[in-house]
C-alpha cells in the first residue's frame, strides 16, 4: 500500500483549512502526524478517509487515481480511521459481537435470521487478535472507554485495513492500556499496515513512528524521519516559536499545611493520608482503577467517603456535597471538560463565575457589571481567547475552553486546587499556559492536587508525587527519586 | 426582501418568532378589517393570558431539559378546588387553596423527577392523569358555579379599559423573566439544563433547582385555573385539557431548546401571542374549528423548521437575490468590506 496525496486544498467558507498538502504514506511504517488544534490534521484525516473532498490536488492509491465518493467507497480501498470521537460510531445498546459487524457483514452469518452463535465465535477470533478479552454478547455500553476503543480496532482488523489512521487514541487510556494499543500497532505495522498516527503526546510520537510530519496552518512545516529528529524540533515547528521549556515548572512551596487529609476510605480507596502545603504542587500517580481520581472525587464530595478526617487551613472539613468543599476553599478541576466540567451553551463569562455567583449577588439578585469586570480580569489574567465574554463557551478551542474552566475555579480564591487531567485534549501552546495558570496559583500560596494520566507532565509539575495502587498510598516520591520509572515501578509492582 | 429575511436569521432564535407574528398579523390584516381593532387585539391578549401564563412555567422547566405534562390537569384542578372552597370561605382561602394545590403537584412533580429519578415525561404524564381523575371525582364532572364577585373580577373586569387576565399575564412575565435572566435561581436554571454534572461540580444544587421550576410550573398552572374560572363564572373539571400541549407549542415557537440550557420568556409570550393571533384570525375568517388543529399544526412545524436550519435559510437568500454581474457593482460599492452573500 502507498497512498500519496499531492497538493491538497480544502477550504471552509472563507477559511482556508489546508493550504497545499504533499504526503506519501508507505505500508509497513508508522506515520506520525502531528500539530497544534486548527492546524488541519482532522480535515486531512477526513479527506484521507472520504469524508470530505478536497477542493484541489489528488490522491494516488498504489498509482492510481482516486476521488473517493464517501467514507465507504475509502474503505473499499482498505483505508480505515479510529476518529477521537470514536464512540459516536458505537451502537451502545447492541453487542460486542453486533457491532463488529456491518449489517452486510452479518448477512454472512445467515441469510434470514442472523446466526449469533456463528456471529460470536467469527467476532470471539477478531478479539483474540487483538487481545481484548470480553464476552461478544456483553452490551457495549457495559465496557470502558479502553475496551470500547479496542472494539474499534477489532473492527478494523475485520476489515483487512491497509490504511490506519489513529486520532489521539490514547486520550482516555491509561499507561497499561496504551501499552496494549502499542502492541497491535506494532503488529499491524509488521504485517505491512500504513499507520498514521495523531498525537499531541510527543512520546508515543517517539516511541512509535519512523516518520514524522508537522502540520501548521494547513501546510507542512516539518517532514523527516523521527531518528533525526528531537522534541524541542517538533514542538519548535508545531507553534512555530520556540518554547523554552516544555514543564516551565517553578518550586513555591512554604511551611504551612493547607489540606491535611488522614485516613480518607471511599468505595475504591482506604487509609489515605497526607498533607499539602501552601504553593505546594502534589501529583497522584497510579494506573487505570488504582482510585487516584476517587480520592479527588471524595474529597470534593462527589464520591461518598466512610471515614476521613480533614482539615483545610487547620479547620475541621467533612466532604458532603460539592457547596461544602467549595465553601471550604476546595476547587476541583474535573479530567473531563465537556462532560463536567462546562455549560458549552452558556457563556464564558457565565461559566467562569458559576461557582462565585453568590459573591456578585445581593439575595436573588446578580450584580452583572461586578461580575462582568471579575470574569473579564479573569479571561485577561489567564489569556482566554474569546470573541467576547458573551460568546458561548462551547465556541471557543479546546485549550480555551480548559483555561476558562481553571478560570472559573481560581475566581473562587480556592486554598485547594486539585485537577485531574489538567491538560487532557490540548494543544502545545495552551498546555504550557495551563502550566504557567498551575504556577502562578502555587505563587500564591494555593495548595495544589494534580492527578494525571500523562506521566511527564506529573512528574514535572509535581514537587512531590504519591503513588497509589489498589486504593493505597504506596510510595512518595520526592527529589531524585521523582521520575517515571520510579512512579511506574511502584505503579505496577504486583501486591506482594 | 433580503433584509426581512436577513433580520429574520440573524435575530436572536427567542425573538425569531416576532417575524412570524408580523407575518401572521399582516395577512390578517390584509384578510379582514376586523383583525386590526383595538377590541379584536384585547381580545387575542385575553385568549392568550391563559395560555401564556402555562408557557411561562413551562419555559422554565424546558430550559432545565424536563418537561411538565401536568399543567393542564393542574389547571383544572385548582379551579374546582377554589370554586368549592369559595363556597363557604373568603377569597384569599380560595385562592391559597388553588395555589397549595398547584404547588404541591409542582412539588410531588419535582420529587419525583429528582429523587426517584423518574423522566419528567412519565411522572407528569402521570400526575396528569391522577389529577385529571381526582378532579372529575371531586366535581362528580359537573361545573362548579362561582359566586364571589371580587374572584369573577380577576378574569371580567377591565382596569384602565384592559382585562385583568391580560395584566396578570404581562406582570408575571415581567416578574419570572426578570427572574430567568437576572436571578441567580435563573442562572442556576441555564446552568442545570445545559449541563447538570458541571452545574453540581459548581456548587449548584441541582435537586432544588428543579423542584422550584416544577413548583413555579404548578403555581403559574394555577392562576391560570383562576382566570379561566373566573372568566367563565364557573370551574370547569374538564377546563385544561389538552392546554399543555399549547402551552408547550408556545415555548418551543419561542426558541427554548428541548434540549435545555437555552431559552428565553420573552419568546415565549411571543409564540403564546402567535397561537392566539391564529386562533382569532381562523374564527374571523370563518375557518371550520376542525381545521384549525391543522394550521397551528403546520406554523409549529415553521418555527420548528427556522429554528433548526437557521442556515439554509440563509443559503436561501443568496438565491432570492443571486449576484449579477450588472447589479453586483452598486451592492459592492455599497459595503466594500463585504465580500458579497450574508457571512
Amino acid at each position: 500500500m502507498r497512498i500519496e496525496l499531492h497538493d491538497i486544498h480544502k477550504s471552509f467558507g472563507e477559511t482556508e483549512v489546508l493550504r497545499g498538502i504533499d504526503l506519501t504514506v508507505e505500508g509497513g511504517e508508522v506515520l506520525a502526524l502531528v500539530g497544534e488544534n486548527g492546524a488541519g490534521k482532522s480535515t486531512l484525516t477526513r479527506i484521507v478517509s472520504g469524508a470530505y473532498r478536497p477542493d484541489a490536488g489528488s490522491i494516488v492509491v498504489d498509482g492510481q487515481d482516486v476521488a473517493f465518493t464517501g467514507p465507504q467507497d475509502a474503505m473499499s480501498h482498505g483505508i480505515q480511521v479510529i476518529y477521537q470521537e470514536f464512540r459516536q460510531n458505537i451502537f451502545p445498546n447492541l453487542t460486542v459481537a453486533e457491532n463488529l459487524f456491518t449489517l452486510d457483514e452479518q448477512a454472512e452469518f445467515g441469510r434470514v435470521l442472523v446466526s449469533k452463535r456463528r456471529m460470536r465465535a467469527k467476532a470471539r477470533e477478531l478479539l483474540d487478535l487483538i487481545g481484548l478479552d470480553v464476552d461478544p454478547a456483553t452490551p457495549v455500553h457495559r465496557l470502558s472507554v479502553a475496551q470500547m476503543q479496542m472494539l474499534e480496532m477489532a473492527k478494523t482488523a475485520g476489515h483487512d485495513a491497509r490504511l490506519l489512521i489513529l486520532d489521539e487514541p490514547t486520550a482516555a487510556l491509561d499507561e497499561q492500556e496504551s501499552e496494549r494499543l502499542f502492541e497491535q500497532i506494532e503488529r499491524l505495522r509488521a504485517s505491512g499496515v500504513a499507520i498514521v498516527y495523531i498525537s499531541h503526546r510527543l512520546e508515543e510520537v517517539f516511541r512509535l513512528s519512523q516518520r514524522v510530519v508537522v502540520l501548521r496552518n494547513g501546510s507542512v512545516a516539518l517532514e523527516r524521519p523521527t531518528a533525526e529528529l528531537d522534541e524541542r524540533e517538533v514542538v519548535t515547528a508545531m507553534v512555530g516559536r520556540t518554547i523554552e521549556d516544555f514543564y516551565p515548572k517553578e518550586t513555591h512551596t512554604r511551611d504551612d499545611v493547607v489540606l491535611s487529609v488522614r485516613g480518607l476510605a471511599g468505595p475504591d480507596f482506604a487509609d489515605v493520608s497526607f498533607d499539602v502545603r501552601a504553593g505546594e504542587v502534589v501529583g497522584i500517580g497510579g494506573v487505570f482503577g488504582c482510585g487516584k481520581g476517587s480520592v479527588l472525587r471524595a474529597l470534593f464530595g462527589l464520591v461518598p467517603t466512610t471515614a476521613a478526617s480533614v482539615a483545610v487551613d487547620g479547620t475541621t472539613y467533612r466532604p458532603s456535597v460539592p457547596q461544602a468543599a467549595i465553601d471550604a476553599g476546595i476547587g476541583y478541576v474535573p479530567p473531563d471538560r465537556q462532560a463536567e466540567g462546562l455549560c458549552l451553551q452558556q457563556s464564558v463569562s457565565d461559566n467562569i463565575s458559576m461557582a462565585s455567583l453568590s459573591r456578585y449577588s445581593s439575595g436573588p439578585y446578580v450584580h452583572r457589571g461586578r461580575e462582568r469586570a471579575e470574569t473579564s480580569r479573569i479571561i485577561d489574567q489567564l489569556a482566554i481567547r474569546t470573541a467576547s465574554p458573551s460568546a458561548p463557551v462551547g465556541s471557543l478551542s479546546g485549550g480555551n475552553q480548559q483555561k476558562a474552566l481553571f478560570g472559573g475555579w481560581v475566581l473562587t480564591r480556592p486554598k485547594v486546587l486539585m485537577m485531574e487531567e489538567p491538560t487532557r485534549g490540548v494543544d502545545v501552546g495552551a498546555k504550557a499556559e495551563i502550566y504557567r495558570i498551575i504556577n502562578e496559583q502555587a505563587a500564591a500560596g494555593v495548595a495544589v492536587v494534580i492527578v494525571s494520566s500523562d506521566l511527564p507532565e506529573l512528574v514535572a509539575m509535581s514537587d512531590r508525587l504519591l503513588v497509589m495502587r489498589q486504593g493505597h498510598v504506596v510510595a512518595e516520591l520526592t527529589d531524585d527519586d521523582l521520575t517515571e520509572q520510579k512512579l511506574l515501578e511502584h505503579a505496577l509492582e504486583s501486591a506482594a | 426582501m433580503k433584509p426581512i429575511i436577513t433580520g429574520l436569521t440573524s435575530l436572536n432564535r427567542e425573538l425569531r418568532a416576532v417575524w412570524m407574528l408580523l407575518f401572521v398579523g399582516l395577512v390578517l390584516f390584509i384578510a379582514t378589517p376586523l383583525f386590526l381593532t383595538g377590541d379584536n387585539l384585547l381580545n387575542v391578549l385575553l385568549a392568550a393570558s391563559v395560555t401564556a401564563l402555562l408557557a411561562a412555567g413551562q419555559t422554565y422547566v424546558i430550559i432545565l431539559a424536563e418537561i411538565d405534562l401536568s399543567v393542564g390537569a393542574i389547571l383544572g384542578i385548582s379551579g374546582i378546588v377554589t370554586a368549592f372552597t369559595l363556597q363557604d370561605q373568603p377569597l384569599v382561602v380560595g385562592l391559597l387553596a388553588g395555589w397549595g394545590v398547584g404547588a404541591l403537584a409542582g412539588l410531588v412533580n419535582g420529587l419525583l423527577v429528582t429523587k426517584l429519578r423518574m423522566p419528567s415525561f412519565i411522572a407528569t404524564l402521570a400526575m396528569m392523569s391522577v389529577l385529571s381523575g381526582l378532579t372529575l371525582q371531586l366535581s362528580q364532572g359537573n361545573p362548579v358555579s362561582i359566586e364571589d364577585d371580587t374572584f369573577l373580577a380577576i378574569g371580567q373586569a377591565s382596569p384602565l379599559g384592559v382585562p385583568n387576565p391580560v395584566w396578570i399575564m404581562l406582570a408575571a412575565f415581567i416578574v419570572f423573566g426578570l427572574v430567568l435572566a437576572r436571578s441567580r435561581y435563573g442562572r442556576h436554571v441555564y446552568a442545570v439544563g445545559d449541563n447538570e454534572d458541571a452545574a453540581r461540580l459548581a456548587g449548584i444544587e441541582v435537586h432544588r433547582v428543579k423542584i422550584l421550576a416544577f413548583v413555579i410550573s404548578g403555581l403559574l398552572a394555577s392562576t391560570a385555573g383562576f382566570i379561566l374560572a373566573a372568566r367563565l363564572g364557573t370551574a370547569q373539571p374538564t377546563a385544561g385539557t389538552g392546554l399543555e400541549l399549547a402551552a408547550i407549542a408556545a415555548v418551543i415557537i419561542g426558541g427554548t431548546s428541548l434540549a435545555g440550557g437555552r431559552g428565553a420568556l420573552a419568546g415565549t409570550l411571543i409564540g403564546a401571542l402567535l397561537l392566539g393571533v391564529i386562533d382569532n384570525g381562523l374564527n374571523l375568517l370563518d375557518v371550520s374549528p376542525f381545521l384549525q388543529g391543522v394550521v397551528k399544526g403546520l406554523v409549529i412545524l415553521v418555527a420548528i423548521f427556522l429554528d433548526r436550519n437557521s442556515d439554509r435559510v440563509r443559503a436561501l437568500t443568496r438565491l432570492v437575490r443571486p449576484r449579477r454581474p450588472g447589479s453586483g457593482a452598486d451592492a459592492d460599492t455599497a459595503s466594500p468590506t463585504t465580500t458579497g452573500g450574508t457571512p
